[in-house]
């Protein structure tokens, strides 16, 4: 089969412009009614959180490959862009752009030699570079970095976009939010990202097949790398403040928390792990003093009764209870 | 420079202790086991509490200790371990994880959050030139070579050190073979978890114990089983005291970068084979080697 066909048979998983649009909607819609619920300094904060998410959603739960080092690419965004506006202007545009660039520009070099492993080494060679980078944020470079102490920098206005107003800040993070959903839901169902999954369930076949599985591994690393760069750079233009814990390999353990809570290969699941962990860590860590306790058991639960997350669980409801359950033989996609 | 040396074969022996049980638990079942920090960390407490109690005597608290973790070890393997086997290695990794995030807190809960001390337990001093050191560190650096060779021996003579050493190979070989590879795993697993609260005791002097300690030893442990090869435990022996010595070594240099520089050790013993591909693909021929 080849892309043309498979691109003709995706035509209707795609859906019209209507559907994209419809989507985008929903999911605006359901943060908009966040906000009356929970304080829209959190939401905010969510909204980053799911952009990094749904980053990493791209290289683990769509390629299957695991990385303990997505918190390099995050912190090289939000120090880069930290340290454009502090030295360079105060355009948070510019400071974007710089910033994102950046992390691609690492993911491009690293990604070249990093894509050729897979399980475990890929995961810890990643954490190393992570490390790496952690290191050199808390001491390596500390005449730049101002290491434990943090950098402090400040956005200029641009028009309406105003870092210093709360509803400013939303509703640009949240366009930036639904671009990138835009983006990685064009990516993930275009020929591309069939690929991108075959990759996933059986790599040799594909080779096998006569692709170079190599040069769609690397794209796929410097794509959600970037993307996670794109949510560093928004941390520091919304906080004006980045600190060592930015690219702490720990964070790495949350993002996965999250992706498996929401499930992981399902840009929804993203979504819905991203808030429903920041929330729980938000209102647990303040309610329940044993909250790491707490979390433990959640994720053993988690790992041995719900292996598909959030969104997996609901899609078995809804194929046990729905409409249109005699024809569950299908599969799941 | 001879302070560092034997600094360096400190830590080498300590994360000797550590890595056994990782490595073994890495070959046999493929399983990143985060669990291990928690038996650690919760070995050490045990043994701070139990030590004021038998009146400081060193070696039977430890002993108590060790047996206490035990029970514990065989519950981790029996209800975690065992049924991740064959499972993909996030949902491993995520579930040991928990088992050590739950053990942090839960020596938060009982004894605080505050480092505790623990006195050196012999005490005496020698000198070498003008530097004066504690001879403690000699004892730990030759119980992790008794060690060594105790463990050769287990895994040479003994029943289940040969069924274990065989699963490191072919573990559905030897289950065809009609041996319970499981019983025997486990028999292991309870030893190596028993060594590393022994590791942890022997460092607590050296160090202090805190909540978080099984952490940072796990991945610099980690790091010592990648460089000495999974499962291959004369590699674990020898790359322990190889890292040991880089940390000793850079934090004499660069107090700061000790344990970055293991992890950049890590990643060119990963990275070998990457490295001559990309270099080959960059120069349009296949290198040598």
């Amino acid at each position: 089969m080849n892309d043309r066909s498979l691109a003709a048979e995706l035509g209707p998983a795609l859906g019209g412009r209507s559907r994209v649009f419809l989507e985008l909607a929903i999911i605006a819609a359901c943060f908009l009614a966040l906000t009356t619920f929970v304080r829209l300094y959190w939401v905010v904060d969510i909204l980053i959180f799911c952009i990094l998410i749904m980053s990493f959603d791209l290289i683990y739960g769509y390629m299957g490959h695991l990385t303990f080092g997505h918190f390099l690419y995050y912190g090289t965004g939000a120090y880069v862009s930290s340290l454009v506006l502090i030295h360079l202007s105060p355009n948070p545009f510019l400071a974007m752009l710089i910033g994102v660039a950046s992390g691609a520009l690492i993911a491009t070099v690293l990604g070249f030699i990093v894509v050729r492993l897979k399980e475990a080494p890929f995961a810890l060679v990643n954490l190393a570079f992570n490390q790496i980078g952690f290191w050199l944020a808390n001491a390596g470079l500390q005449d730049y970095t101002e290491g434990e102490d943090g950098l402090s920098s400040m956005a200029e206005t641009v028009g309406f976009l105003d870092f210093t107003s709360q509803w400013s800040a939303f509703w640009f993070i949240l366009i930036c939010l639904l671009l990138v959903f835009w983006l990685l839901r064009t990516f993930t169902l275009s020929p591309y990202g069939i690929m991108v999954r075959s990759i996933k369930e059986n790599e040799n076949r594909v080779k096998f097949l006569g692709y170079n599985t190599f040069n769609y591994k690397w794209l796929t690393f410097v794509i959600s790398s970037s993307l996670a760069a794109l949510a560093g750079t928004l941390y520091t233009l919304y906080y004006g403040f980045v600190a060592p814990n930015l690219i702490n390999p720990f964070g790495n353990v949350e993002i996965i928390f999250a992706v498996l809570i929401g499930g992981a290969g399902n840009l929804y699941g993203a979504l819905a792990g991203g808030v429903v962990f920041k929330l729980m860590s938000n209102y647990l860590a303040t309610a329940i003093t044993r909250w790491e306790l707490l979390l433990g058991v959640l994720l053993l639960i988690l790992v041995f009764g719900f292996k598909q997350g959030l969104t997996g669980f609901t899609a078995k409801l809804f194929r046990r209870y729905g409409p249109g359950r005699k024809t569950e033989v299908q599969g799941n996609v | 420079m001879f302070e560092t040396v034997v600094y360096g074969f400190t830590i080498g022996a300590i994360l000797y202790f550590f890595s056994i049980g990782l490595s073994i638990t890495f070959g046999t079942m493929q399983i990143v086991n985060f669990a291990h920090g928690m038996v650690y960390s919760l070995g050490v407490y045990l043994f701070i509490t139990f030590l004021p109690w038998l009146g400081g005597v060193f070696p039977l608290s430890a002993a108590l200790a060790v047996a206490a973790m035990l029970p514990v070890a065989y519950l981790i393997e029996r209800f975690i371990i065992r049924r991740l086997y064959g499972e993909s290695l996030d949902y491993a990794i995520i579930a040991t994880y928990a088992v050590l995030l739950i053990g942090a807190d839960l020596i938060k809960w009982i004894w605080g959050a505050l480092p505790q001390p623990v006195s050196d337990p012999v005490g005496l001093y020698f000198q070498v030139g003008q530097v004066h050191l504690p001879v403690y560190r000699v004892v730990v650096v030759l119980s992790a070579v008794v060690l060594f060779l105790g463990l050769r021996a287990f895994f040479s003579r003994s029943v289940v050190g040969k069924v274990v050493i065989a699963a490191l190979e072919d573990r559905d070989g030897v289950r065809c073979l009609g041996l319970d590879v499981n019983r025997n795993f486990s028999i292991v697993f309870m030893i190596g978890s028993g060594l590393a609260v022994l590791g942890g005791v022997l460092y607590a002097p050296i160090a202090t114990a805190e909540p978080y300690m099984g952490f940072h030893i796990l991945l610099v442990s980690f790091a010592v089983v990648i460089v000495g090869g999974m499962g291959n435990l004369t590699g674990t022996f020898i790359s322990a005291f190889v890292l040991g010595m880089v940390i000793a070594v850079t934090g004499r240099l660069w107090s700061s970068a000790a344990d970055t520089m293991v992890f950049v050790v890590m990643a060119l013993v990963l990275l070998r084979e990457p490295i001559i591909g990309s270099l080959s693909r960059l120069t349009g021929r296949r290198l040598a080697g």
